[in-house]
């Protein structure tokens, strides 16, 4: 809409008191309020002028006032804190009653640590830790020493989670995690908040020393120690008030230690996490005291957040809705008291796996033990830890550079760490990628297996790359400056970043199982792409263990089936094994879904836009893309799948090959429980279809009724048959 | 955005008879239909969406939105759009909603195949979508039309829940050669020079 004002009348007159902003060459200011009010009079409710730039990010982002479902700002109770406040909605004291200020207190702990859970899970600080309204007004708190304290100590844990979270950078998960504009999070003194933590502790501990002692010898008055309470349940409130405290200051300690460089606070870490687990015994029993104390007191918390069961005084979540601080225009549900405690209990769990582990780790190793860990389905909090201790200045653990980490997986000699090649802009770049994979698989499954998708590409890239370099390096065989060192750490790296390659695009192949991105009629082809990937992982992995050991010939070109067979006439290593049991699974299950389909059993869905050639292009995009592995196309696909029926199918058992395997590499893994029990798992899930597979295929071509559907029970990624006749 | 079709599970809801011959589908035809269109989504959808929101839609591309009448009554609609994304020129399906006691006989189907056809003949290449992970009803009726599950999309709605990025690949020419099984074209690379414009 930009007009060009040649005519000064047309456009009015220019508004006084405006001049001193110079209008420009060839231009006048012009009021445009008649021409505004005109446009106005012509638009109804709910019509809107279309500019090019209104797009549907803009037109999602509109709000409608007063609808309730998005406008956040429609006034709930109070307008302002300071209303809220005035309101008495919290109260410091929260009662002049000693008891029952005790008892509220309590249960306002109860409700924060609900919030902090809540948080936790992904949801806005502002919508729930801030939604206590004595956490906004540090000051007000001052004066009573207890919940001034606990406050403080909440607001710098919050704070320590909130640069924990944002500084692992996990993309997606912490955009609303880390939305505290507005909030009060760093609040002078708050660093002082242990030593007051401390102090309350220590006043509440004596108290708690006197009234057992009191009771033993009916001592009515202790001097100097003013009693919290004036009922005869004092004990008890003093009890559930010390182990909040105490896991309270155990939980800062445990967030302090955690992150001291290079690991070195990952055993104090530990103990305080034990410490931390201990007082929520405590705080769980104490559970049963204050539900009875509390009976009839106070309003029902509908919500179950804390343990008395009594709704927490001076939390208001709308609040902040009208405040600057984000908020997304929803309500949101508390988690209550036991899933939060649940919640904070699986958090030290984690985090005492992530402090329990080794500072030392092969790649392989630190890489297996991501995956492991994240089995557990860990949420962002641990997962943000277990990033940033592993990747720390570039060093594994802030201990081990990356350098020295490859060498070591590439199963190259010690002395090669320091060598100098290392200054190869190609293997600073392979560094660079070694930390983002590392970083990567801390993420969420959904972000992590984009990222690994995307990430192929890379490592394809380097590899491209570092063999150009190592070609124009040793290019020219009678170089006079040959060094036999640099060539070996070439080979050996190019190679192991083949291996590493081949090792992410399954990952990424089997987090598909995970996210449930399959339907039953894509196993097939995804069962066959594994299958292709697997067998170039069990080569590489073959050929750098054999160059490793220096035993074998160095050129071993070998076709796919001989390669498989090779286990016959000599001991393949374990490594190998492994893999290859896998391999026959998958083959096996490929086979099963192909002759289920050509015999008509398993229906493919004929869809009016496509066809299977359009899904296969689109589930393996990012692997064609990075040409893994090369030549691979949907007519390979078919051509080895088009031929599969019952009769040929039972002529070669992949399954049964599949266990035997695996039970021979069983043998090399018996110091190794994690390999033993996916050897195990692999077992059973051959075992049970080559059973179902000699019925699928005596029966199929007689019985037409035969049902077969697959279920994942013994394994996360290879499915099981069950047979029905219906 | 969303899809509320669930075909089966819905034991609780009565169903109304009618033969399927009794539905009409229309082209989405100017504001009378607006109202309608919003209402079953309001009724139906869990993410709330402004009327700007349904103007951008049916708006720019009226011919992608479709209703289903049931003796004057509205029981269904989609609502879509379409246009370039990264070098790729893809239809997007908004929101398709059926109402319960109408589900499922197929209403969702056709409504949402209408749409799918347009694109198709406007040269779109892909087609996507976004839906909960816990909806299916809605994963079932895409994965019958050709969608593959693209990616997982954590903590999507604004409830929580994750979804799923469906997305539908149309054939293309060169990847149907006439003679079957001919050499198998790398086709990663030949987006770029398959483009239409249907401004």
């Amino acid at each position: 809409m930009a007009h060009k004002p040649t005519d000064e009348e047309a456009f009015g007159v220019a508004v006084p008191g405006r001049t001193s902003i110079p209008s420009g060459d060839n231009s006048v200011w012009a009021d445009v309020s008649p021409l505004l009010h005109g446009a106005c009079q012509d638009l109804q409710e709910g019509e809107l002028i279309h500019g090019d730039n209104f797009n549907l990010f803009a037109a999602m982002s509109a709000l409608e006032i007063m609808d309730p479902k998005m406008d956040s700002g429609i006034v709930c109770r109070y307008y302002s804190l300071e209303e809220a406040i005035e309101n008495g909605a919290a109260p410091v004291p929260v009662s002049v009653d000693k008891t029952t200020d005790i008892r509220c207190i309590i249960d306002i702990m109860d409700h924060l640590l609900a919030c902090e859970a809540t948080w936790h899970k992904g949801h806005s600080l502002a919508q729930t830790v801030y939604s206590c309204l004595y956490l906004l007004q540090p000051d007000r708190t001052s004066s009573h020493a207890l919940l001034h304290s606990y406050c403080r100590v909440t607001r710098a844990t919050c704070k320590a989670v909130l640069s924990v979270v944002s500084d692992a950078r996990t993309h997606e998960e912490e955009d609303l995690f880390t939305m505290a504009y507005g909030l009060p999070l760093s609040v002078d003194g708050d660093e002082k908040c242990l030593s007051m933590l401390n102090a309350v502790e220590e006043t509440i501990s004596r108290q708690l020393r006197a009234c057992k002692s009191s009771s033993k010898r009916r001592v009515l008055e202790v001097a100097a120690i003013e009693p919290l309470q004036s009922d005869p349940d004092q004990e008890g409130y003093c009890k559930a008030l010390l182990c909040r405290l105490r896991f309270r200051k155990h939980l800062y300690h445990l967030l302090m230690s955690i992150r001291r460089p290079q690991g070195r606070g990952l055993e104090l870490a530990r103990k305080h996490i034990a410490s931390c687990i201990s007082e929520f015994d405590c705080i769980l029993k104490s559970s049963e005291f204050l539900r009875a104390s509390a009976q009839g007191m106070c309003e029902q918390n509908i919500e179950d957040t804390t343990a008395s069961g009594c709704q927490a005084i001076g939390f208001d979540a709308s609040l902040n809705c009208r405040s600057s601080a984000p908020t997304p225009p929803r309500s949101i549900k508390i988690l209550s008291w036991k899933k939060a405690v649940q919640y904070f209990v699986k958090l030290l769990q984690d985090l005492d796996i992530i402090c329990a582990y080794s500072l030392d780790p092969s790649l392989e190793a630190a890489l297996n033990f991501v995956i492991k860990f994240q089995k557990s389905q860990p949420d962002l909090v641990a997962r943000s830890h277990l990033q940033l201790l592993l990747v720390q200045d570039g060093k594994l653990y802030g201990r081990i550079p990356m350098f020295a980490l490859i060498t070591r997986a590439a199963g190259l000699p010690e002395v090669t760490k320091d060598h100098d090649i290392q200054k190869n802009e190609f293997m600073v770049q392979l560094e660079q990628l070694v930390m983002n994979l590392l970083k990567i698989l801390c993420t969420n499954v959904a972000w992590q297996r984009r990222k690994l998708g995307k990430m192929l590409q890379d490592w394809r890239v380097i590899h491209v790359q570092l063999e150009l370099a190592f070609k124009k390096e040793f290019g020219e065989a009678s170089k006079p400056s040959y060094d036999e060192l640099c060539f070996k750490i070439f080979q050996q790296i190019l190679m192991w970043v083949e291996e590493q390659t081949y090792w992410i695009a399954h990952r990424f192949l089997i987090l598909g199982f995970e996210l449930e991105l399959y339907s039953v009629h894509d196993y097939c082809m995804v069962y066959w792409y594994i299958y292709t990937v697997l067998i170039k992982l069990a080569e590489k992995t073959h050929l750098r263990i054999v160059m490793n050991t220096g035993t074998a010939k160095k050129k071993g070109k070998k076709k796919k089936d001989s390669f498989k067979d090779a286990g016959r006439d000599y001991q393949m290593p374990g490594a190998v094994l492994f893999l290859q049991s896998q391999i026959y699974l998958a083959e096996g299950l490929c086979m099963m879904f192909s002759a289920l389909k050509n015999e008509h059993v398993i229906a493919a869905p004929q869809s009016p836009f496509n066809t299977e050639h359009e899904i296969f292009i689109q589930q393996f995009e990012l692997l064609r893309k990075a040409c893994l592995p090369d030549n691979i196309s949907y007519r390979s696909f078919k051509e080895s799948t088009m031929h599969a029926n019952f009769s040929n199918l039972v002529m070669c058992d992949y399954f049964k090959e599949a266990q035997k395997i695996a039970k021979d590499a069983k043998s090399c893994f018996a110091n190794d429980p994690d390999k033993m029990s996916e050897l195990r798992r692999v077992e059973q899930v051959a075992e049970h279809n080559s059973v179902a597979l000699n019925l699928i295929c005596r029966i199929g071509a007689i019985d037409r009724s035969l049902k077969v559907s697959f279920e994942f029970s013994h394994h996360p990624v290879f499915a099981t048959a069950i047979v029905k006749r219906s | 955005m969303e899809t509320s079709a669930k075909g089966e599970g819905v034991g609780k809801v009565e169903k109304v008879e009618f033969d399927a011959s009794e539905i009409e589908y229309v082209s989405y035809g100017g504001e009378h239909h607006l109202p309608l269109i919003m209402n079953l989504v309001d009724q139906e959808l869990s993410e709330p969406y402004s009327i700007f929101t349904y103007r951008y839609f049916v708006y720019l591309w009226p011919q992608l939105s479709f209703l289903a009448f049931h003796e004057g009554k509205c029981v269904g609609t989609v609502v879509c759009k379409m246009g370039e994304h990264r070098s790729t020129f893809r239809g997007y399906i908004a929101m398709l909603v059926v109402i319960k006691p109408y589900r499922g006989r197929g209403i969702a189907t056709e409504l949402v195949s209408r749409s799918i056809k347009v694109m198709m003949e406007s040269g779109c290449e892909e087609v996507t979508l976004e839906a909960e992970v816990t909806n299916k009803g809605a994963l079932a009726l895409y994965g019958r039309l050709g969608f593959i599950r693209a990616k997982r999309l954590f903590h999507y709605y604004l409830n929580g829940v994750d979804a799923f990025r469906l997305k539908l690949l149309f054939p293309q020419p060169e990847l149907h050669p006439s003679l079957p099984m001919m050499v198998d074209k790398d086709d990663s690379h030949k987006h770029g020079d398959h483009r239409h414009s249907v401004e």
